[in-house]
């Protein structure tokens, strides 16, 4: 049945696994095994979350510490990398948000609706192509500038979504907020996230008449 | 999507359709229906590939590589962490 598990595995396949019976190096193989091949997806959330590299460091690794101290308690079968990404969120809730004083739904209703109001206004614009074409060219710079820019519980929806391919039951359970919230912050995150990068791909020269527009409420074309 | 409404009543409603599409989100009957959409309207076309886009861009720029001290780190805690525990 496991027809995922690489070839020549010494390991117990996880379906017979009986964690209550399994020795402490056992659960350290299997832990190193299976949970240490998202070392570095987990580094990049968490640059998405701590910002700096020495903070989203010393956030993996205190996650990791505590997903191997409860890892008697994740059950084998389920959605591993969905596991550790609910201990990082919660990791960083507890230790970095608590640091700040700042409740994780902080923002939530600070988005004005004239954001959004603009958001929507872009959908009805013409020339969509040459605006997907103008925000191909952005740099990752820019796309990481515009992520962080957007409210937290935004950014870390369409990040879990849109880099991690979590379906919205996964983020909820990550994220531990019901679905709808969890679609509305998506909806939201992208409408801003795409908002700004029309606004950035049109500061560097790549504007199309759509995005001049939808942005300025000019029709004078910035670029040629 | 101006003029487009056969994916929904207003353009939240139908950007949301279209969120849910990519998001692998739909039902089967809603996924052909608006499989069929995008097939037949232009408008709607271009906005699912700006959205497309977007993620994609989202995708390749958050990629990074952990310093290889932070692998290195992890174990050694774990590993000290085994003994103090059991």
């Amino acid at each position: 049945m496991n027809t995922t598990a690489p070839a020549g595995s010494s390991s117990t396949e996880n379906d017979q696994l009986d964690v209550s019976t399994e020795s402490d190096a056992d659960r350290k193989a299997r832990f190193e095994r299976d949970a240490m091949q998202y070392v570095d997806q987990l580094y990049s959330a968490a640059m998405r979350m701590a910002r700096n590299p020495s903070d989203a460091e010393d956030l993996v690794q205190e996650a990791y510490t505590k997903a191997f101290s409860a890892f008697h308690q994740y059950k084998p079968g389920t959605n591993l990398k969905a596991w550790l990404y609910r201990i990082l969120t919660n990791t960083y809730i507890n230790l970095y948000r608590k640091r700040q004083r700042e409740p994780l739904q902080s923002h939530s209703d600070t988005i004005e609706d004239w954001q959004l109001a603009k958001a929507a206004e872009h959908t009805s614009s013409g020339l969509r192509s040459a605006e997907a074409e103008a925000l191909d060219h952005l740099p990752d710079s820019d796309i990481k500038n515009a992520l962080q820019s957007i409210p937290e519980e935004f950014r870390l929806a369409v990040y879990f979504s849109d880099v991690e391919g979590f379906a919205y039951k996964e983020i909820s359970e990550i994220m531990n907020t019901p679905i709808g919230t969890v679609m509305s912050r998506l909806h939201r995150g992208r409408k801003l996230l795409r908002d700004l990068l029309s606004e950035y791909a049109l500061e560097r020269g790549l504007g199309t008449p759509a995005a001049v527009e939808g942005v300025k409420g000019t029709k004078q074309e910035s670029a040629k | 999507m101006k003029d487009c409404e056969e994916l929904g009543d207003c353009p939240d409603a139908r950007i949301e359709k279209l969120y849910d599409y990519l998001d692998g989100e739909l039902s089967h009957k809603d996924l052909v229906e608006i499989k069929a959409h995008l097939d037949s309207c232009a408008e709607c076309a271009k906005e699912y590939d700006l959205e497309c886009v977007i993620r994609e861009v989202v995708k390749r720029s958050c990629r990074e590589t952990a310093p290889t001290s932070l692998k290195d780190n992890i174990l050694e805690r774990i590993g000290q962490l085994k003994t103090a525990g059991h």
